[in-house]
């Protein structure tokens, strides 16, 4: 793999992951706040 | 801390000696399983002679690390939630408790470790070296390991993990008396002074008691 | 609500925009003249590893002040800070080893501060385990937080017993992850900027995150109070005809 590969793998996981557990986060709220009632 | 405090500790060692003596966990269970630890890792890194002699006094202390830690959540040293109710309506301290319950387990690994260590000793020929120094550091880490059981068990104790999780909550924080262990071995062995290693195995032990015998009766209240 | 719902987004905002500068100034930031462009994956690792060992810290800062407040609120900055400072760990020792395999080879080396970074990384997943095996929010903040404190103390111990452990017997002279020599203006500010990027995004996930701790505080709350119908509730007497 090139140089430039490397970094593109390395800021995949990085951009991927944050997106994937602030996205987790998101959802959760959202969630948890549909069910106790409380609109958005 | 009274007359009354040491006591209280004593009583707890005798109590958790005597449940040891009629349940026999650490004898029948813990200490054969750490043993057959020991015979399983040749049979899968290989029997060679020389790499046993290698590895053997690391493949010891880690048993102790792993094996070990399962002393201090037997059943002899950790109160069920009956238990727990009946010490605290006799008035016993959650500090003495806690002290006198650490204590007993010190007791139980030295035992494990004797007994663990003349296993492997004769099936890893390994050389022991420095003996006054080796009967500090058993002592240190069975003191140190009991410590952070101990703490460990009566953080989780009556969570819905129970005594499950002790085992993941020991292994990365034992680091520093795994280390301290093994290369005070190697120390010994080289000719090194190792005074540094113990001084920082002590340091783990006094941390964890004083943390331990702090938080004793929030522990008990929550 | 509309001005509500406006003030619940700006932490992702705040994320989206100061991730877009640090991206781009890592990208534009020129190439070392020995790491070559491998040194962009710095801008991402150093930041994300300085979070960790923050995270941590205000885990431990959470944790005192729950036992001595016995306020819940720290309880939940200490919880919400664990799991980031989890995930932050996760990804710096990743990152670390996707640097590591095109510059040295291998993708682990026992450098004392991997093996720390490693440690941690299980203390605090230990803290995290602990925490979901109680629903009960005082009994849980008690036992963490007793942990916290804890983890936190032993963290310079393990750090002298790893860095004595290598220092014995490898001398880390050939393999240590230390920053890339900043030659270039732009790369020390692209370094720099990383870290405040990221620190501005554990600010905001911190945000979020103790937001839905609360929500899920409620919402157990909630579920406790709530009537249920009683077991066995349907059956009714028999009519044994006693009545006609």
């Amino acid at each position: 793999m090139s140089e430039w590969g490397w970094v593109a793998f390395a800021y995949a996981v990085t951009y991927g992951s944050l997106g994937v557990f602030a996205g987790s986060i998101a959802v959760r709220i959202r969630n948890t706040r549909r069910s106790i009632g409380e609109t958005e | 801390m009274t007359t009354g405090f040491w006591h209280q500790v004593s009583a707890v060692v005798h109590r958790d000696l005597l449940r040891e003596r009629r349940r026999g966990d650490v004898l029948w269970i813990t200490i054969p399983f750490g043993a057959i630890a020991l015979l399983l890792i040749p049979l899968a890194v290989g029997t060679d002679a020389i790499l046993l002699r290698q590895i053997g006094p690391g493949m010891y202390w880690v048993i102790v690390m792993l094996f070990g830690v399962l002393v201090s959540v037997g059943k002899a040293s950790n109160e069920t939630l009956p238990q727990q109710d009946a010490s605290a309506l006799l008035g016993l301290d959650p500090a003495a408790g806690f002290v006198g319950r650490a204590t007993s387990a010190t007791l139980l690994l030295l035992i494990f470790e004797v007994v663990v260590g003349v296993v492997a000793v004769g099936l890893y020929d390994v050389s022991i070296i420095g003996i006054p120094w080796l009967i500090v550091t058993l002592i240190i880490v069975a003191i140190g390991l009991a410590l952070l059981g101990t703490l460990t068990g009566s953080i989780v104790n009556s969570t819905s993990a129970g005594t499950a999780l002790v085992p993941l909550l020991v292994a990365p924080l034992s680091v520093p008396l795994l280390l301290g262990a093994t290369q005070s071995y190697e120390g010994l062995r080289l000719g090194h002074s190792i005074l540094s290693w113990v001084l920082l195995m002590v340091a783990v032990v006094l941390i964890v008691a004083i943390i331990g015998v702090l938080t004793a009766r929030p522990l008990q209240e929550t | 609500m509309q001005a509500q719902t406006r003030n619940r987004q700006w932490p992702w905002v705040a994320i989206g925009l100061s991730l877009a500068v640090a991206f781009t100034l890592s990208m534009v930031s020129p190439a070392d003249s020995v790491q070559g462009d491998l040194v962009r994956i710095m801008y991402v690792h150093v930041p994300a590893a300085w979070l960790a060992y923050l995270a941590f810290f205000v885990t431990f800062v959470g944790s005192v002040g729950y036992l001595t407040t016995k306020d819940l609120r720290w309880d939940r900055i200490a919880a919400a800070s664990a799991e980031i400072g989890v995930y932050f760990t996760g990804l710096a020792i990743a990152l670390g080893m996707i640097w590591a395999k095109p510059t040295w080879g291998v993708w682990w080396t026992w450098d004392a501060r991997l093996t720390l970074t490693a440690i941690m990384f299980f203390v605090y997943l230990g803290y995290l385990a602990l925490r979901r095996t109680t629903d009960d929010p005082v009994i849980r903040a008690g036992r963490s937080s007793v942990l916290g404190v804890l983890g936190a103390l032993q963290i310079p111990l393990v750090h002298f017993s790893v860095v004595w452990w290598r220092t014995l017997h490898q001398p880390p002279s050939l393999v240590r992850p230390d920053g890339p020599a900043i030659q270039d203006p732009l790369m020390l500010t692209a370094l720099i900027v990383g870290v405040l990027a990221f620190t501005i995004v554990y600010g905001s996930l911190m945000v979020k995150r103790i937001e839905l701790i609360k929500l899920d505080d409620q919402k157990a709350a909630i579920e406790q109070s709530i009537e249920r119908p009683v077991a066995g509730e349907a059956v009714t007497v028999p009519d044994l005809g006693a009545s006609s």
